[in-house]
């Protein structure tokens, strides 16, 4: 159940390398922010292939750069994400957002488990899901897109708001996510990251 | 690279096995809910959402949030922007994420304040170059800003502060001296970032708003006080004012004038947004019974009359979100606008059909009326789109020379408006 950083032994070494990374590619000397950087955990053009890393390809670029900023701040903390966020400017943040929300999403890998389908899309409607996130919950401006995300990463994301751990600009996800049962975030998770919007 | 990525599919695939064996309880909880714990005590909902009915909830209607991290002039449509004939509008200083209030230092510096951000940037004219240096750090929400007699003050949430004789020394400035501490008792969300402004009668003068949309006030709140910064007592200035975070003293009367954020969720059209003068200490401007001098509040304005409290000198508008204003005092603009208010409208997000984003001129006739008419447009774009606009204007500044800066923080961006030649 936990999938913040999966495995044990050879996540060590994984994560030290994850962690040296960021510096290593986003320094001063390598000139600006290249995207090509961030693939190395979020994917080819930003489609992610680890359900706990979030794709960031099609992602609104207003919320691309809000969360560089949140983790540069401190506010969002991650040992991987706060290294990078540290080394960028501005002018770099927006220049990545810019990039990835361009980029096309590919389908997700992952379906949906059958059963869960409607009763995901009913958990979106009643909760207010498509309010903020879109009709297709394809997200705009500073509101992320959440169609095609993946699994693990959004159900982190919501048991973070939940328990009021997850940076939260506006207090909007925090509250909207207490009346969300175990059940219910395993049920969304499972829902939006199997849809494939376009 | 090569192991790592293995190594990452490896991972994707071994918890997509172990998710299937989660799937299946997760839907049975799901179809059987009493199954579930119950949720936890509720919540109450974000601030800007409180106060909505029941059928608001499904409203598509949201406040639109500012780019952390600034926008480049470059990539906007400055040049969408509308002044008077005679006027000239450009892009004064950028890089300057989240710009809000704006004051003016004896030497000509200019600083700003932030309120989603933690910073107070100083902006130095350098022979038509602006430069700007991040002074002051890791504030609680700094969107108050005065300069007065070598002082800067800062408004933060929870307290305001000062900083002697810091024009002179940018790159290392002084530490802070607390003026007054402990304005943010409660700690809890709601309209608690402040505006400030030195009264002619050398006071500190602030907001203290309301705690959520539609909320009963307690003890400070939804008030307009005054502190004298040597001396650290408050004084309640103004009651009853849900939201004011711009404010100016008349130049002749010396009277406080100031902007108020009616409340949401009452309809396109109603509260209007609202502009008062104080006349008398402790004047009460009716949050939350009733709303723009004439409406009762549905809930709070039940067996209560509006006759009770203060009206507006001014309706500007349903939920336009007036924010920094000041009266015209400069040199540059043609005698008429003189002693005029200039208003910057930060909104509209709580209207289906959109209105505001521009700074409004408000002038008076001989017997004192007030008219107002856009002076500043072309951030709105589109009324019904999502978002409508591609600015936000926030504060207003009368420059030494007499020329307008507006700051606009959606973008990080301040303009100046100069009349003629300059």
């Amino acid at each position: 159940m936990r999938e913040s950083r999966p495995g044990r032994g050879g996540a060590a070494v994984a994560s030290a390398l994850a962690a040296a990374l960021p510096l290593l590619l986003f320094s001063p000397a390598s000139g600006g922010a290249d995207p090509q950087t961030c693939a190395a955990c979020h994917g080819p053009e930003g489609n992610s292939t680890n359900p706990a890393t979030p794709s960031l390809a099609g992602q609104p670029a207003q919320f691309i750069s809000m969360q560089l900023f949140l983790f540069r701040q401190g506010d969002r903390k991650d040992p991987q994400m706060t290294p990078v966020a540290k080394a960028l400017t501005n002018a770099e943040m927006n220049e990545l957002a810019a990039h990835f929300s361009k980029q096309k999403p590919t389908p997700p890998l992952r379906r949906t488990a059958a059963g869960t389908i409607e009763a995901g899309r009913q958990l979106a409607e009643r909760f207010n899901c498509i309010q903020c996130h879109g009709p297709l919950l394809t997200g705009l401006q500073h509101i992320p897109r959440l169609a095609g995300q993946q699994f693990q990463y959004l159900r982190t994301q919501l048991r973070g708001f939940k328990a009021r751990t997850r940076a939260d600009l506006d207090g909007n996800m925090t509250s909207a996510a207490q009346p969300l049962s175990d059940g219910d975030i395993e049920v969304l998770a499972d829902y939006l990251s199997g849809l494939n919007a376009p | 690279m090569t192991p790592r990525k293995f190594s990452l599919r490896i991972r994707a695939a071994g918890s997509a096995t172990a998710l299937g064996a989660l799937l299946l309880p997760a839907v049975g909880s799901f179809a059987q809910q009493p199954g579930d714990k119950p949720a936890a005590a509720p919540t109450p909902p974000p601030s800007w959402q409180q106060g909505r009915s029941a059928e608001q909830d499904k409203s598509p209607l949201h406040p639109f949030a500012i780019n952390m991290t600034g926008k480049p002039a470059k990539e906007l449509p400055v040049n969408q922007l509308k002044v008077p004939p005679g006027f000239k509008v450009e892009v004064w200083a950028e890089d300057l994420p989240g710009a809000r209030s704006m004051a003016q230092g004896d030497k000509g510096t200019v600083f700003v304040g932030t309120r989603q951000l933690k910073d107070v940037y100083a902006v130095i004219d350098r022979g038509g170059k602006r430069e700007i240096k991040t002074i002051l750090k890791d504030l609680d929400a700094p969107n108050g800003i005065v300069f007065s007699r070598g002082t800067l003050y800062v408004a933060e949430r929870n307290r305001i502060t000062r900083y002697d004789g810091i024009e002179s020394r940018l790159d290392n400035p002084p530490e802070a001296k607390v003026v007054i501490d402990n304005l943010d008792p409660n700690k809890q969300p709601g309209h608690f970032w402040k505006f400030l402004g030195m009264g002619p009668d050398r006071k500190l003068y602030f907001n203290i708003g309301a705690p959520g949309n539609i909320v009963m006030p307690t003890y400070m709140e939804a008030s307009i006080m005054r502190v004298e910064p040597n001396k650290g007592v408050l004084e309640t200035v103004a009651l009853g004012v849900r939201n004011s975070v711009g404010f100016d003293f008349h130049p002749k009367t010396g009277q406080l004038w100031f902007t108020n954020h009616g409340r949401d969720w009452l309809g396109d059209e109603s509260p209007n947004d609202t502009l008062h003068v104080v006349t008398r200490k402790g004047q009460h401007f009716g949050y939350p019974f009733c709303h723009q001098g004439d409406t009762l509040d549905p809930e709070y304005g039940k067996n209560r009359s509006c006759s009770e409290f203060s009206p507006p000198t001014l309706k500007l508008g349903a939920h336009i979100a007036p924010i920094g204003m000041r009266f015209y005092t400069g040199k540059m603009f043609p005698a008429e606008y003189q002693n005029n208010i200039f208003i910057a409208m930060r909104g509209s997000w709580n209207r289906t059909i959109k209105q505001g984003y521009n700074v409004t001129r408000v002038s008076f006739d001989a017997s004192g009326k007030p008219k107002m008419e856009p002076f500043l447009t072309g951030f709105l774009q589109d009324d019904k789109a999502d978002p409508p606009m591609w600015g936000r204007p926030n504060d207003v500044m009368v420059m030494h020379d007499g020329s307008l800066l507006v700051s606009d923080d959606q973008n990080g961006i301040i303009y100046r408006v100069s009349y003629g030649k300059k």
